[in-house]
């Protein structure tokens, strides 16, 4: 079933183009990886897809108009001055803080859940955000560069993830330098 | 809403930075004041609610500082455009929080301090509920001006809408008046409470407007 058809989707800032009539459509089950060189609107095609960003030219249509979706972007949305275990709590209702501090654990976060978060490194924040995703359970995951700053472990953790994922029905939309392990369409954007 | 509301009360009371702070402010400068000037000269009582006004304004101007910049800054206003397709509920919840948190409490500082400053005691009450509907008002000037300019450091904006906030001291003035003269007090307490209504059922939406062209 069609979850998202972009139909010439451009954009342009400041008069310049950042990319021009893309189109494109995902499926329920398909992976979209979006590749391409820094700066040539990974992030920003992510943004039109989600809605927060409009399109300079160009339409996406979702099929469904409720469609859940989990993203992780450049930014974490993770607070700084709480603890792994509170920002947990502020994202996940009760009944999903279960599985959410099972993945706390999985991902060696156990020894710093009580630390404060601006005190953790880079990978371990970027894990925690990555909770988000892990212990949520939506139609759609819409990542945007997920495997930097991971190690390379928790690479191959979110690897088989996503491809698990995949296996049941679940879409994933994503940009990444590296070419991820499992099977996907790929949409190439060049500058 | 529950949920939001929830979340932001959870946030603001970890971060004693933001809501301490301004309070503590404030008591500093009501308790510096007399001190800095010959109290034995000066009926206190008189001008002592001006220099309330002036110190509320200058606090909820504080408060509001950071009241959107660090969702923007870490992607949660990202994260909650997702969840809710816009800022109008997460800016009513900030807004009643701070009111709550900071407003209300700065409201109780002022109002015991022009009561230990030779003001009537009776007065106690209509000088905490004016307080109170003017912090309403001045928080959501403020945040107004915070989200104007969120991407450009917040206090930018706070200071542009500066302006914004000398109707309320004009009114403020007046219900002074009201209370030293002791009549129009009702008349004024109703005017305010209308005010304050529509502006906190209108700026949210002007708000989240402001926002959204930003994270856009």
């Amino acid at each position: 079933m069609q979850l998202i058809s972009a139909q010439n989707i451009s954009y342009s800032i400041n008069e310049k183009k950042l990319f021009h009539n893309l189109s494109f459509n995902v499926n329920t089950g398909e992976g979209l990886y979006i590749k391409g060189s820094n700066g040539s609107g990974k992030s920003t095609l992510l943004r039109i897809i989600l809605g927060i960003t409009l399109p300079s030219k160009g339409k996406i249509h979702f099929c469904n108009e409720d469609l859940a979706i989990s993203y992780l972007g450049h930014k974490n949305a993770i607070k700084s001055y709480l603890s792994p275990i509170q920002n947990l709590e502020l994202i996940f209702n009760q009944s999903g803080r279960a599985l959410a501090f099972e993945w706390l654990h999985k991902l060696g976060l156990k020894n710093v859940q009580d630390e404060l978060t601006g005190n953790l490194s880079f990978g371990q924040q970027k894990k925690l955000a990555l909770i988000r995703v892990l212990a949520s359970s939506p139609k759609m995951i819409v990542l945007d560069e997920p495997f930097v700053g991971l190690d390379y472990a928790t690479n191959n953790l979110l690897n088989n993830f996503l491809e698990e994922k995949l296996r049941e029905d679940m879409s994933i939309i994503f940009t990444s330098h590296i070419q991820p392990t499992f099977e996907c369409k790929t949409l190439e954007i060049e500058r | 809403m529950l949920r939001l509301i929830r979340t932001e009360s959870f946030k603001l009371s970890r971060k004693l930075k933001s809501w301490l702070g301004p309070q503590l402010i404030l008591v500093l400068v009501l308790i510096a004041f007399p001190l800095s000037i010959d109290i034995s000269q000066y009926d206190l009582d008189k001008f002592y609610f001006s220099i309330i006004v002036i110190s509320l304004m200058m606090t909820a101007f504080i408060s509001t500082e950071g009241m959107f910049e660090e969702d923007f800054e870490d992607g949660s206003l990202e994260q909650e455009f997702l969840l809710e397709q816009d800022f109008y509920k997460i800016v009513l919840s900030k807004m009643l929080i701070y009111v709550f948190f900071i407003g209300i409490p700065i409201a109780l500082i002022g109002s015991l301090f022009l009561i230990t400053n030779g003001a009537d005691f009776d007065d106690l009450p209509k000088v905490f509920s004016i307080l109170c509907l003017s912090n309403i008002l001045l928080f959501n000037l403020f945040s107004f001006g915070n989200a104007l300019s969120i991407n450009k450091g917040a206090m930018l904006g706070v200071l542009t809408s500066l302006p914004l906030a000398l109707p309320v001291i004009i009114l403020l003035g007046r219900a002074v008046r009201t209370i030293q003269y002791g009549e129009g007090f009702f008349s004024i307490i109703i005017l305010m409470s209308g005010i304050s209504l529509i502006v906190l059922a209108i700026m949210p939406i002007v708000i989240s407007a402001a926002l959204k062209t930003h994270i856009d």
